[in-house]
Parts: C-alpha cells; structure tokens; sequence
C-alpha cells in the first residue's frame, strides 16, 4: 500500500495537480514560485492550433490503424488455425517478430520500403507503371505510410490473442453448422464472430488505448512532419515537456488520458456480453 | 505548495473559461526573480590551479578533451581534472536535470543557444573580470552574454559558408563565386540549366534547424530576431520578409528541391545532383569522406553572399563555470588555458574545432587550409540568435512556418507574421 502510494498514486496526483499549475522547469528549483491558474492550461491547450492538428491525426491513425490491425490480425489468426499445422509454429513466430523487433530496428526497413528513389515499395510500382510519391516527404501520404507500418507492426500481438480465441471454440460448434448446412462464410460470420465477442473486445482495447498514444512511429521516421501532418498528440506533448512548459504539457497528458477512458468505457459498452 | 492563494487562483481560472485573453493576461507570474544583472566581481587568484575539477563536455570534444587535460596538469601539478563525456542528444536533459538536482560539475561546454536558459536558471557563474574579451570574435562572444552579463567564455566556433562544386561550376562558366544575392541565384539557375544539376543547391526546406540557413539571409537583409533590449521579438519586418521571400524563390523557382531525402547532401553533392548548399566547416570533412580524395579539390566554399550586408550564423560551444562549483577558481584558470590562442591552435590540431580566439587562425595548421581561412573571414560578420530563455521553443515554431513557406506556398508576408505571432505567445521567457 506504501508502495502503491508512493510509486503510482503520488505521481499521478502531483501531475494532475501540476497541469493547473503555471510551472515550468525552471521552478523545479523554487516551487513556491508556482501559480495556480485554474483551467488555463486546458484551454490553452484546446484553442491551439498544432493540438488540434495533433488530436486529428491522432483520431486519423486510430479510426483506419485499429480497424486495419485488426483485421489483419483475425484473417492471420483465421488462417493459421484452419491452415496446415505443421506450419503453425513458424507462421506464428514470423508474424510476432515485428512485434518484439525494436522499433528502430523496424524504422531501418522502413525507410527502406519507403524511400522515393530506389525504395522497394516504389520499385515494385514501377514494374506496373505507377510512379509512387515520396511517401515519407508527402503531406497527403505519410499518415497511411506510418499506419500501414503500425498495422504491420502490431498485428502479431492481437493475432496471438485471436488464436487462442479461435481454439477456445470447440470444433463441435463448427460441426452442428455444417450439419444444418451452413457456408463457411455463414459459419465464421454467426457462429465463430460472436462467440470471439469477448476476445474482440480485449484486442480493440488494448489496440484502442495503444494507438491513441501513437508515437513512436512518427518520432523515429517523420518527427511529426512534414507540416505537422503525422504530429500525434502524444509527440506534441512530449516537445512541450521538452521545452519546459511542464504545466501545458500534463494538461495535454490528462485530455489525452479522458479521452482514452471515453472511448475505451464505449468500447465496453458497445461489445459486452448482452 | 497549495495555499489559499491556489484556491484563489483556480477560481480566477475557472472565469478563464469565459475570458481567456483577459485571464491569461492577468495571472502572469509575478514572483519571478530577477537573476540576470550580477555583475563580474571576482578576479581570478594568481598561481597554479589546485584540488579536483570535473568537467563535462559533448560528443568528441568529450572524447578529445582528456588529451588536453594532459597539457593542463603538466602547467598546474596540483590538480586532477575529471571529464565525463556526454552524448549530444541527452545533454540538454542531463544539464537541465543537474541543475534542478544541483549535481552539476565545475564547468562544462554548453551549447550557444542554451546559455540564455542556463543563466536563466541561475546556474551560470559570471565571468570574472581579466579575461581577454577582445580576442575573440564578436559574434561568438555575444553568445556568452546574457542580459548584459557575460557567462564564460566561447570556446570554439562554426559558422556557415555556401559550398559549391568546383568542377560543375566551370561547366555552368562561372569563375569566380558569386558576391550578392543575384549573383548565387543566377549560379544555381547555371548549375541546373548547364551544369546538369537535378537542383542548384541544397537549402532545408523547414524541419529542424532549418533557422540556421534561412536566417543568414535575413539578417544580411538587415533583419533582426529581436529589439535591443532582447524583450520583444521582430520577425515581422519588411527585412525579414526580404529574406524570406529571396529564400522561397529558390523553391518556387525549382532552384532547391522541397522533398529531398534527408541526409544525403553529400552523396548528392559528390555525384553532382545537387551541386551547392549551406553549412558548416564539418561538411568539407564528411564530403571529402563520402567522395574520396578525387572529390578533394573541387570542394570550393564561398562567403554568404551579400544583400545589406553578408551575414553568416555563428554557433559552436562556450565554456563556462557554475555557480555551484566549490572550486572555482581552479576552474575558471582551466577556462583561461582554454581559451589561450596557443592552447586553441593546439585543440584545433586535436579536434578540428574552430578556434574562438582570432589570433590562433595564424598557427600554419589553418592558415595554410585551401578552405578554413574563409570561414575565418566569414566570422567577422556571423551571428547567433540573442540569447533568451526560450530560443529552443521560438527555434521550433519559425522551422514550422519556414516549411509552411516552402513546401505549400504560404507567402513570405504570412510567414513573418505567423512566426511573430507564435514567437509572442511563446515570449522570450525569464524575467
């Protein structure tokens, strides 16, 4: 309890007090020099412009890279539970990997698959007569490049769970499908889909709150550029940090943490057992 | 911490919702103390330097500096002098985390543009009086000044040249190098148009740092960042807008390219693509790496060339002493060997950092350069933005706007006006 309070509770208060505070680093020092300013910070927050960007591009990477990961993530699942199992093993590993590969790592490849010139993704076009964009440079195309890296990224952990939520289901479910003359499509749709209700849930939250604090992925290949296009408000609140305004910055923290516990109560409400 | 002057506060905060300006305008901080203002009053004793010193310092100069430190304890036997190098991109976080933490070291080299928020912090100490100020050049001194204090002394120093491929340029029929503005125009239009060049020259279309190339133009269009007293920013002037505009239209002209994959200005350079761009002394060093030996003599530097004046941007690090030293006065004789022209010459052969103390320019290691004399030139007329408490910030949203500039056509009138907008808000900082 102790430890609780120190290590987790504490923390989190004096953070939330620190976002109706005007403090900046250098009163690190001199704490007393700190002012209340009420809801200063959140309105502050809310009328400017590069947040507001941030929280677009932040609900553009959530609303396409969650569905995205997702589907990904059941279609792999699907696949290797009717697929031969003598593969399993490997197919399994082999879509986890991105999954424990260091995100820098990842960024290497990345570039590379991206780049204009001589990238692999563009070369491939080339042998169909597109000419492809400079994805990372283009204002229009570098979100969908950094969703499509997320999604390739992290669709091995939502896999793994589909999986196990796939052999969960007995085979005899499947069985008395077929028996009443159910199509495949007819079986996976009103047989298997609702009874992976549960599993969907757990995975469209754990994506859901993941993507909603989208970082990474624009901080090693754009730095939320060009023109704040892939700017997430989780990298803007980090440059804020960066720049001392510590009051600003917990405020951005704690609109972004509202807004993942609506969405994720929603998600909740949405997909429950009825 | 939370007094009823919070509560007080919170309930003029929640009138805010209705009247923002108006709150945001009445709860300033007002308990701020002043910290520039001291002025010099110690003298540094005679007598060799004693007792232990720990010194920080980034990235090779880190790595080089203990070669130094050699030469320093044989003149002052009694003293032991600890460097810790630290990595360039957790410095700032570490000497910010130090200050807060007081577990700062004697002294330390600092980055130009971060003296005004150390000194805002309190950390600095100033510098004592018999220092040789008159050696160094202009614009790398003024970046040890704060609020008309001077904290250490600068220790080596960069500054920015067009550089521009030699060869190419006799194909494009140009001899000598362009003096003034229209004159690098017309050479990049050349270089493109006869010379067989993807883009004239390399200029950053926004991103990070891309001040450091767009304001030289402004300033030698007789631009300023702020008013004399450093209080209030001036970005939008019709100087500034001069050099934005003259700057967009190499973009717009198809002169410099907005979407060149980074980090690869050498390549491009060594293989002709692009065949000009801006930097610093480093570049002939990473060029020379990237191209070989056959690459070597083509390497020409010029001076930036001129509007009102032919103005370069000056950085490079200081060195400075802290507040919280409990020996100071070792330490401040170790910034003076450091800032001896024979022990700047003997660092230059050790690091290649460009001494900040002009005499050392005579030691025949950079007289006899093909290219550093004319960085030499070119620092008679460089300068830093002054230094304030929120540089780093204003820095970012300027780069914002320039990329605004080049890669979506804002114009250069909008472009002032939106970089002293959010230069406003943001403030200079400190008191």
């Amino acid at each position: 309890m102790l430890l609780f309070l120190a290590f987790t509770a504490g923390p989190v208060l004096g953070s939330l007090g620190m976002s109706f505070t005007d403090i900046r680093q250098r009163d690190l020092r001199t704490p007393f020099s700190v002012n209340g300013v009420g809801v200063d910070n959140y309105v502050k927050a809310l009328q400017d412009e590069t947040f507001r960007k941030a929280a677009f591009n932040t609900a553009y990477f959530v609303v396409i890279g969650v569905p995205l990961t997702l589907v990904l993530a059941l279609g792999a699942a699907v696949l290797l539970d009717r697929g031969v199992k003598r593969f399993q093993a490997l197919f399994k590993v082999g879509y986890y990997l991105p999954v424990v590969t260091s995100i820098v790592a990842i960024a290497v490849i990345w570039r590379f698959v991206l780049s204009p010139d001589n990238g692999l993704l563009n070369t491939v076009l080339g042998w169909v007569g597109i000419d492809g964009p400079n994805w990372l440079a283009s204002k229009t195309w570098a979100m969908p490049s950094l969703i499509a890296m997320a999604a390739w990224r992290n669709f091995g952990s939502a896999m793994i769970i589909f999986l196990a939520g796939l052999q969960g289901i007995p085979d005899s479910v499947e069985e008395a499908g077929q028996i009443d003359g159910a199509g495949a499509w007819q079986r996976f749709r009103y047989l298997i889909l609702p009874l992976l209700r549960p599993t969907i849930l757990f995975t469209s939250v754990t994506t859901g709150i993941g993507y909603l604090q989208f970082f990474e992925e624009p901080f090693v290949m754009t730095k939320g550029g060009p023109l704040d296009s892939t700017l997430s408000v989780s990298m803007y609140t980090y440059n804020q940090f960066g720049f001392g305004n510590y009051g600003l910055a917990t405020s951005m923290a704690y609109i972004l943490f509202v807004v993942i516990a609506v969405i994720t109560f929603i998600q909740f409400r949405l997909l429950r057992e009825k | 911490m939370f007094t009823h002057s919070i509560r007080r506060r919170l309930v003029i905060g929640s009138a805010a919702l209705t009247a923002t300006a108006l709150a945001l305008a009445g709860c300033g901080r007002s308990e701020d103390t002043p910290s520039g203002g001291s002025q010099p009053t110690t003298t540094v004793s005679e007598g060799p330097a004693t007792g232990n010193l720990t010194v920080w310092a980034m990235g090779t100069e880190g790595e080089n500096l203990p070669k130094l430190m050699e030469q320093f304890k044989q003149a002052n036997p009694g003293v032991n002098v600890t460097v810790t190098p630290i990595p360039w991109d957790a410095a700032h976080n570490k000497f910010t985390t130090a200050i807060t933490a007081n577990t700062l070291p004697d002294a330390a080299m600092v980055g130009t543009t971060w003296m005004g928020e150390f000194a805002d912090l309190g950390a600095l100490d100033p510098t004592p009086q018999g220092f040789d100020n008159s050696g160094f050049y202009e614009g790398a001194l003024n970046t040890t000044k704060v609020g008309g204090t001077q904290y250490g002394v600068p220790w080596y120093v960069e500054t920015r040249l067009v550089f521009y491929r030699k060869d190419l340029a006799a194909k494009a029929g140009i001899s000598t190098p362009p003096t003034d503005w229209d004159g690098l125009k017309a050479m990049a239009k050349a270089m493109k148009e006869k010379a067989g060049a993807k883009y004239g020259i390399n200029l950053q279309p926004g991103g990070d740092g891309s001040w450091q190339t767009v304001m030289p133009f402004a300033w030698s269009a007789g631009a300023n960042i702020t008013g004399d007293d450093q209080k209030e920013f001036t970005f939008d002037t019709p100087e500034m807008q001069e050099g934005l505009k003259y700057y967009q239209s190499f973009f717009t002209e198809g002169l410099a390219g907005t979407a060149l994959p980074p980090n690869q200005t050498e390549a491009q350079f060594v293989n002709g693509q692009v065949p000009m761009f801006i930097s610093g002394p480093w570049m002939a060093g990473s060029v020379a790496k990237a191209g070989g030996d056959a690459i070597k003599p083509n390497i020409g530097v010029f001076q930036i060339p001129k509007n009102k004046t032919s103005t370069s941007f000056v950085g490079g690090s200081d060195f400075v002493v802290f507040k919280s030293s409990k020996n100071k006065d070792s330490a401040w004789k170790l910034v003076k060997f450091l800032s001896d022209p024979k022990t700047q010459a003997a660092w230059f052969k050790m690091s290649s950092d460009l001494p900040a103390v002009k005499s050392a320019w005579q030691d025949p290691s950079i007289a006899s350069d093909p290219l550093l004399p004319v960085f030499g030139k070119q620092l008679e007329d460089a300068k830093a933005p002054p230094a304030i408490v929120n540089w780093e910030q204003v820095a970012k949203a300027f780069d914002t706007e320039i990329e605004k500039m080049a890669k979506s056509g804002q114009s250069p009138a909008d472009t002032a006006k939106a970089i002293q907008t959010k230069a406003s808000q943001i403030g200079t900082g400190g008191s």
